[in-house]
């Protein structure tokens, strides 16, 4: 089926088959639509129907509710059963060259493993490799269970051959009760992606701040992965605020206390425990990590204040704890909101 | 323009915002930077998000969602911000806080900025027309007469004939201006087709007699030609001439 795509700006043409979304379809082709989760939450990538037919693969979606005027859909859940004519309100450009084009994968379930309590960590090897950036996510579908999930990387090479990722227990959630409940090794997944913007590069020459709560460690740990791998930390400093709420939710400490060992000149990590004083083992276990009590931006706020300068901010958490950072980096540390990246995908 | 009620001083925390319905649909945020009032409209134009939500440091507001930003006393686009903020003229008096809503030619591209006489008696040509979803406003072949100011909805451009006609665009901002080609010599026809996306209000002017005011005006003239050839030129390069 042939898309045509009105932008605010111009207009695109590209192909989709059957049952394919058409936000898929077009991003595979290197044009940057809107959106946010891939998913059906956001409503970011809300279009219009102009002509054609459009199926839409999940009434329910909760993104439905941005939808406003006859004929808007969510390309992010919409197939076309014919040619059609679509209209977006953005600006829309084609991707940057170099940037990892996004497509559909297959993979299979590996080495899952309880981090936590309440997180699981657990690997995806793919039928083929992949690129992607540091920071970015995939969506994933499981077998059995409708729709896609957003989940972002943890590790990071060129030509991955193996995906790495970390999940938050969701009750209630289809693909989180699906990783929980039942033996999932060895289950076949299908992924699109890489997807998202809050993408460290090392050309970009500045510091790094990363506030994370709970699994929105992930990206971090692929920022840092790249960072480190390139000696990035030789030059420029690295601030890393992990915020969970007590000892017993936190993860992945060993593999962070190896990069602060390796650079400990410029990296810093700092945990944020928001429910518990700091107990007296912690600094005996993780020597190379400061602990800290409070919010995890508050906790970020205290130990980089006047510190700001040539940063780049990464932001991923609970929404309720990236938006309190939004509001600490531009109202009191003054970032401009290039430098404060981030995407809402959950 | 029309002054319009919004609300109390006391409804306006100190260094912070709200919003308030000016009544008509019409949402209104006011923001105080300590001794000053601001007003603008309260949804951000991206995606629906009340501003009120977001943040504000005195002078920029931020849209919380996308970091959009807009310098608060003019409402124009800062960093990451694909479109201006409608702002509206504030008046206090006493303890209640007016706003000025403007006509749709005083925000428009083409007759901004041009003297307030030569402007008062181009409104006075305006007549005000409403349409219903899908009403038609002229088609291809028709009389280009009059051109036509975007007050409030949506005007979709269809171009070519009967089963093969295509969408070349759409108009979504008050005070944008189409059918211009009523302000152009030897252009006497329509070359699309203009109906009404959602229910709209426009302005409907006289071509001919428009000309002749600026005519008696040369400087406001020479500006308004300015950018009616920018928007002549804006439109060769988009989709919708190909």
């Amino acid at each position: 089926m042939r898309i045509q795509l009105n932008a605010r700006n111009r207009a695109y043409q590209f192909r989709a088959t059957e049952n394919q979304r058409i936000l898929y379809a077009g991003l595979a082709a290197g044009i940057n639509l809107p959106y946010e989760c891939g998913s059906g939450t956001c409503g970011t990538c809300k279009a219009r129907l102009v002509s054609g037919e459009v199926d839409d693969l999940w009434p329910q979606a909760p993104g439905r509710k941005y939808l406003r005027q006859p004929g808007e859909f969510l390309m992010c859940q919409g197939a076309a059963r014919s040619d059609c004519s679509l209209e977006v309100a953005n600006f829309v450009y084609y991707m940057d060259a170099g940037a990892c084009l996004p497509s559909l994968g297959r993979g299979a379930v590996r080495n899952a493993r309880m981090l936590t309590r309440d997180v699981i960590g657990f690997s995806v090897a793919l039928e083929a490799p992949c690129d992607f950036d540091a920071g970015q996510f995939m969506v994933m579908q499981v077998r059995n269970v409708p729709g896609y999930r957003g989940y972002s990387m943890v590790n990071y090479e060129r030509s991955a051959r193996r995906l790495d990722f970390v999940v938050k227990k969701k009750p209630g959630g289809g693909v989180s009760e699906w990783l929980f409940n039942g033996n999932i090794e060895n289950n076949p997944v299908e992924l699109f992606g890489p997807l998202g913007t809050a993408t460290f590069f090392p050309a970009m020459a500045k510091s790094i701040l990363c506030i994370a709560g709970g699994s929105g460690i992930a990206g971090m740990m692929s920022i840092l992965e790249r960072a480190c791998q390139e000696h990035y930390f030789d030059q420029y400093s690295g601030h890393v605020f992990f915020g969970v709420r007590s000892m017993k939710d936190a993860f992945y400490l060993a593999e962070l206390s190896r990069f602060r060992i390796e650079f400990s000149r410029k990296l810093t990590v700092t945990i944020a425990l928001s429910d518990e004083d700091m107990p007296g083992d912690a600094a005996q276990r993780y020597p190379a990590l400061a602990f800290d009590k409070g919010l995890v931006h508050e906790v970020a706020a205290r130990h980089m204040k006047g510190k700001y300068h040539n940063m780049r901010a990464y932001l991923a958490g609970p929404p309720p704890a990236v938006d309190a950072a939004i509001r600490m980096l531009l109202l009191e540390a003054r970032l401009t909101t290039d430098n404060i990246r981030y995407d809402k995908f959950s | 323009m029309a002054r319009k009620f919004v609300c109390r001083r006391a409804d306006v925390p100190a260094n912070g915002m709200a919003e308030f319905d000016a009544g008509e649909g019409l949402k209104v945020l006011i923001a105080s930077s300590g001794e000053e009032y601001f007003a603008c409209q309260a949804t951000c134009p991206h995606q629906d998000v009340s501003l009120a939500e977001g943040l504000y440091d005195g002078s920029v507001l931020t849209c919380h969602q996308h970091l959009w930003q807009w310098d608060i006393r003019s409402g124009s686009p800062i960093g990451l911000a694909e479109m201006p903020l409608d702002c509206f003229k504030v008046q206090v008096d006493s303890d209640s806080i007016y706003i000025d809503t403007p006509g749709a030619l005083n925000v428009g591209e083409l007759f901004f900025g041009i003297r307030e006489g030569t402007l008062a008696q181009i409104n006075a040509l305006a007549r005000r027309e409403e349409y219903q979803q899908g009403g038609t406003l002229y088609e291809v072949g028709d009389p280009a007469d009059d051109f036509y100011v975007l007050e409030s909805g949506r005007v979709e451009f269809l171009i070519g004939r009967d089963e093969r006609t295509r969408p070349a665009g759409f108009m979504l901002r008050k005070g944008e201006v189409f059918g211009w080609a009523a302000l152009l010599e030897s252009q006497p026809v329509r070359i699309a087709k203009a109906t009404c996306f959602e229910r709209s209000t426009l302005l409907r002017i006289n071509g001919k007699r428009v000309l002749k005011v600026l005519e008696a005006d040369p400087a406001s003239g020479y500006l308004v030609m300015r950018r009616l050839s920018s928007l002549i030129a804006r439109y060769l390069a988009s989709s919708g001439a190909r």
